[in-house]
C-alpha cells in the first residue's frame, strides 16, 4: 500500500511541469483577489480589485502611508494659494518603467485625459471638481476647481499618473491590456486573464527596491479555496476574510489574521415620509433596541466597532463627543408607546447585503422583541436596486445596507450621499427628511477651512443622532489572512500597499 | 438515413429560434435594462442610452434585429470588459469543453466497468458496495465534492494543487469532481441495460457456441446496451456544462461558465446572452451528434 501511493506520488510529479505562477521562491509574493478588473489602465474601471493591482504598479501625486497620514509621492509638497486654486510641486527625475523621465506634461495628461469625455472614464466623477491643470514651472502645476472642493487631496491619493507619450503610442486600448507603464514598484511581466497578473520589480523605482523581487496578484473567486491556497502555501494574502473563517484560520499553523477597521458603515435607513417612522420617537426606539455589542461579538467574530453615527472614526469631521445609543430595550418599549404605538408596530425592511444576511436577521428579531415588528425581506442586488430605485424607496419602510465612503476619510463622503435629498444624492433623496439638515452639509462642502468645516460636522452629528434618520450600527473591519512566511498588516483604507510587505524572518 | 438527418437539423433550426427568444428575454425579464445599467444617471442620459441600444423601438422589431446580429455572431460589446462579448465567450470555451469532456470522460470510464461489473455479479457485495457509492456520488452537489476533494487531495496530503488551470495536475480534480457528479447516473444506466440484455436469447446462444465471456459480454451485450448509455450520456453533455459554471468557480478556472457567473453580478448582458446562447448551440450539437451515433449503433432505426 504504502508502495503503491509512493509511485502514485512520483507519477503525479512527473505529470506536473511547474508552471510561472507556482515557481514561487522567497523573492515572491502571491496575493489572491476574487477576481481581475477588466483592464490594467488605472484610469478605465472602478474596481477595487484592480485599483489594488494598479497601485502597486502606478504611483499618485500623494501617497498615504499604514497609519493614513499624508506623504508625498509624485508631488513632493502642496498647498492652497485660495479657496480654488491647489499648487503642487512634482519630484524631480522619477522614471517610468520604459525609462521615460515623469514630467509636468504627464501630470497635466493624466487629468486631461479622464476628464475627457469621450474617452468615458469611470472616473470623471471624483475629480470632475477639477476646471484646469496649469503647468506654471517644469516642477510646479496648479490645479484649479470650478469651486471650493475640499476633497481634492483625498481624490489625489488614487489617481494614478501615466505616460504622455508612450500612451500616445501604443493607443489607450494597448496601454490596458498589454502595455501599462507607470511609476510604480513593480512592472508588468505578463497578464493572463482570469488566472494571473505577474508583475517584477522595476529596479529604477524612486523609493528604492520593494522587499519581493515578483508579485503574483491570482483570481481566485471562491472564498475557500482562497484559505486551501493559503494554508498551502499557493497564496500567501487573501483578504476579506468572512468572519466565521477566522477562527479556522487562527487555528492553522501557516497563517496568521490581520484586521483594521475600515470606513465601511453599516446602517439602516429609515423612510421618514411615512409611518411609523415619520415620528423621532419610533426611529429613536429603534436605536434602544438593538444591542450592537453582541452581534458584533457573536456573528462577526468581534471584527466591528460601533458608532454613534455613520461617521466614522477615521474620517474627517468625527466627534467623539457624540455618544452611540445604548441598548435598552426597555426604554425602545417606552418610546415606541409615547409614539403611538403601545402595542407595536408591523414594518418591512429590505436588504441587499447578502454577506450579512444573518446581520440582517438578527436585527430584525431585535426590533421585533422591542415592539417593532419588523419582516426582512433579501433581495439579489440587481433586481433588488431596480426595484427600489423605480419605486422611489416606497417598497419598505427601510434599508439595511453598508456605505464605504468611496474610501475618502471625510464626513462628507458618508453624509451627503445618506442624508442630503438633491437629485445628486443616492438614498436619502427618498429617505431622508431632516429640516436644516441640507444645509448643513452644503456648508460644510463650500469652504477648505477645515476648523470651520470640523465645527459643522461636529453639528451635525449632534443633529442626526437626535433626530435619527436611521438606525446607526457599526463599522466594519478588513480582515486579511497572511502567511506567516510574510510580514504584513490590513490597512484602514484596504490598500493593498505591498511595498511595505516584508519575508519574515 | 439522409431524409432523417435533414429532419434533424430542421429541429436543430427549431431549436435555434427558441434559444434566441430565451437569451433575447434575459434582458427584458428583469424590467428596464437601461435603469439597471445607469441607477444613478438623470432621465435624459437614460433616454440617450435607451435610444442608441434601440430599446426605444417595438419588442417585435428589436426581436428581429437581434436574430439577425446573432445570426452574424453579433452580441454587443461586453458593458464590463469592452469588447465584442462574443469573442470573451469563444476564448474560454476550449477550457470549458476540456474540462467538460474529461469529466465525461472519467464519468464512463468508472461507469461503463462497475456497470458492467455490478450487472454480470447482480446481488453481489461489490454490486451492493457499487449501490452505495452512486447512491452518495448522486447526492453530493458539486461545489461541495469540489472542496472536499481540495482538502484532502491539497491540503491534507498535498498531492495536487488546490486550484489553477495552469497545470494538468491542476486539472485533475476539476475533472474528477464534475465526473463525479455525471458517473453514478450513466453507471445506472450501464447496470440496467445490461441486466436487460444478459439473459436474452442472443447472448444465451453466443454463449453456447463457445464464444468467450470477454466477448460476450463485450460485443454481444454491451454494444446493445450501449443505446441507453448514448442516449443518457447526450443529455449528461448538456448538464456538464451547466456544473462546469460551478466547477470552474470553485477551482479558479478560467472558463465560460466563471465569465456568465461574473456577467449576471455585473448586469453585463451581451456576455450572459453571448454565453447562454453559444452553450445551448453545443448542446444541441451534442444532441444532433447522439442522434447520428444511433444510426450507427442501431441498424433498426436506419430503416425508419
Amino acid at each position: 500500500m504504502k508502495r503503491w501511493s509512493t509511485v502514485a506520488i512520483a507519477m503525479l510529479a512527473l505529470l506536473l511541469p511547474v508552471s510561472e505562477a507556482r515557481a514561487q521562491g522567497k523573492d515572491t509574493l502571491v496575493v489572491a483577489l476574487v477576481s481581475h478588473a477588466p483592464t490594467l489602465d488605472p484610469h478605465m474601471h472602478f474596481e477595487r480589485v484592480g485599483i489594488l493591482v494598479n497601485i502597486n504598479m502606478f504611483d499618485s501625486l500623494l501617497h498615504k502611508n499604514a497609519r493614513l497620514e499624508y506623504e508625498p509621492s509624485l508631488a513632493l509638497s502642496w498647498k492652497p494659494l485660495n479657496d480654488t486654486t491647489w499648487e503642487f510641486k512634482l519630484r524631480r527625475g522619477v522614471k517610468f518603467h520604459n525609462g521615460d523621465v515623469m514630467t509636468a506634461e504627464d501630470v497635466k495628461y493624466s487629468f486631461e485625459r479622464v476628464l475627457d469625455q469621450k474617452k468615458k472614464s469611470p472616473q470623471y466623477g471624483n475629480i470632475r471638481a477639477i476646471k484646469e491643470v496649469r503647468i506654471v514651472a517644469p516642477d510646479t502645476i496648479h490645479i484649479v476647481t470650478d469651486k471650493p472642493f475640499p476633497l481634492l487631496l483625498e481624490r489625489l491619493v488614487f489617481f494614478s499618473i501615466v505616460p504622455k507619450k508612450h500612451i500616445e503610442k501604443v493607443g489607450d486600448d494597448a496601454f490596458g491590456a498589454a502595455a501599462p507603464v507607470g511609476t510604480g514598484p513593480w512592472k508588468l511581466v505578463e497578464w493572463k486573464r482570469d488566472q494571473y497578473i505577474k508583475l517584477e520589480a522595476f529596479d529604477q523605482h524612486w523609493r528604492g527596491k520593494p522587499p519581493f523581487k515578483y508579485l503574483i496578484v491570482r483570481a481566485i473567486p471562491e472564498i475557500a479555496t482562497q484559505v486551501a491556497e493559503l494554508k498551502t502555501g499557493g497564496v500567501d494574502i487573501i483578504r476579506n476574510v468572512p468572519a466565521d473563517l477566522v477562527p479556522d484560520l487562527k487555528a492553522s499553523a501557516q497563517v496568521y489574521v490581520s484586521s483594521a477597521p475600515i470606513l465601511r458603515v453599516h446602517y439602516v435607513e429609515f423612510d421618514m415620509r411615512t409611518a411609523p417612522f415619520d415620528k423621532k420617537l419610533v426611529r429613536q426606539a429603534a436605536n434602544y433596541a438593538i444591542d450592537k455589542q453582541a452581534i458584533i461579538q457573536k456573528m462577526m467574530a468581534g471584527l466591528g466597532h460601533q458608532v454613534a453615527t455613520v461617521v466614522q472614526p477615521a474620517a474627517f469631521g468625527y466627534d467623539p463627543e457624540v455618544k452611540p445609543y445604548p441598548y435598552d430595550p426597555k426604554k425602545a418599549k417606552e418610546l415606541l408607546a409615547q409614539a403611538g404605538y403601545p402595542n407595536g408596530v408591523d414594518i418591512t425592511l429590505h436588504s441587499a447585503f447578502i454577506e450579512f444576511r444573518p446581520v440582517f436577521e438578527a436585527i430584525s428579531q431585535m426590533l421585533t422583541e422591542s415592539g417593532i415588528r419588523a419582516n426582512p425581506r433579501i433581495w439579489d442586488p440587481g433586481p433588488a436596486w431596480n426595484k427600489f430605485l423605480q419605486t422611489e424607496g416606497k417598497a419598505t419602510n427601510g434599508y439595511y445596507g453598508s456605505w464605504g465612503n468611496y474610501s475618502v476619510f471625510d464626513a462628507d463622503a458618508v453624509l451627503h450621499p445618506l442624508y442630503h435629498t438633491e437629485p445628486g444624492g443616492w438614498i436619502g433623496k427618498h429617505y431622508t427628511r431632516v429640516e436644516g439638515l441640507d444645509n448643513l452639509i452644503d456648508e460644510a462642502r463650500s469652504t477648505v477651512d477645515q476648523a470651520k468645516r470640523k465645527r459643522v460636522y461636529s453639528q451635525i452629528q449632534r443633529l442626526i443622532k437626535d433626530e435619527a434618520p436611521g438606525l446607526f450600527l457599526w463599522t466594519q473591519f478588513d480582515t486579511l489572512g497572511i502567511s506567516k512566511k510574510v510580514q504584513y498588516a490590513a490597512r484602514g483604507d484596504e490598500w493593498l500597499w505591498l511595498f511595505d510587505a516584508k519575508p519574515q524572518r | 438515413m439522409i431524409a432523417l438527418i435533414v429532419r434533424r437539423l430542421i429541429r436543430v433550426a427549431v431549436v435555434y429560434v427558441g434559444v434566441s427568444v430565451v437569451t433575447f428575454s434575459i434582458l427584458h425579464v428583469s424590467g428596464d435594462p437601461v435603469a439597471l445599467m445607469m441607477p444613478e444617471a438623470p432621465e435624459t442620459d437614460r433616454a440617450a442610452l435607451r435610444k442608441a441600444m434601440g430599446f426605444d423601438e417595438p419588442v417585435a422589431r428589436q426581436f428581429v434585429r437581434f436574430i439577425g446580429n446573432t445570426a452574424r455572431g453579433d452580441f454587443g460589446n461586453s458593458f464590463f470588459h469592452r469588447q465584442p462579448a462574443l469573442r470573451l465567450v469563444l476564448e474560454r470555451m476550449p477550457t470549458t469543453l476540456t474540462l467538460t469532456v474529461m469529466a465525461m470522460g472519467l464519468a464512463l470510464l468508472a461507469a461503463v466497468p462497475g456497470g458492467v461489473y455490478s450487472a454480470i455479479r447482480r446481488n453481489s457485495l461489490v454490486d451492493h458496495a457499487v449501490t452505495v457509492v452512486v447512491f452518495l456520488g448522486q447526492s453530493m452537489p458539486i461545489f461541495w465534492t469540489g472542496i472536499m476533494l481540495m482538502l484532502l487531495f491539497a491540503v491534507q496530503w498535498r498531492l495536487l494543487p488546490v486550484s489553477g488551470w495552469d497545470t494538468w495536475a491542476a486539472a485533475v480534480m476539476p475533472a474528477l469532481t464534475l465526473g463525479a457528479f455525471s458517473a453514478p447516473l450513466l453507471l445506472r444506466i450501464v447496470r440496467s441495460s445490461m441486466l436487460e440484455v444478459i439473459n436474452l436469447d442472443y447472448v444465451r446462444t453466443a454463449r453456447a457456441k463457445g464464444v468467450s465471456e470477454w466477448l460476450v459480454i463485450g460485443r454481444h451485450a454491451l454494444r446493445n446496451a450501449a443505446l441507453p448509455l448514448v442516449t443518457v450520456a447526450g443529455l449528461q453533455f448538456g448538464l456538464l456544462l451547466g456544473g462546469a459554471v460551478i466547477t470552474e468557480t470553485v477551482f479558479a478556472i478560467p472558463g465560460v461558465g466563471r465569465l456568465i457567473v461574473g456577467a449576471i453580478r455585473q448586469l453585463d448582458f451581451p456576455v450572459v446572452q453571448a454565453g447562454v446562447f453559444v452553450l445551448a448551440m453545443i448542446v444541441v450539437a451534442v444532441n444532433f451528434i447522439v442522434d447520428v451515433l444511433y444510426l450507427y449503433l442501431n441498424p433498426t432505426i436506419r430503416v425508419l
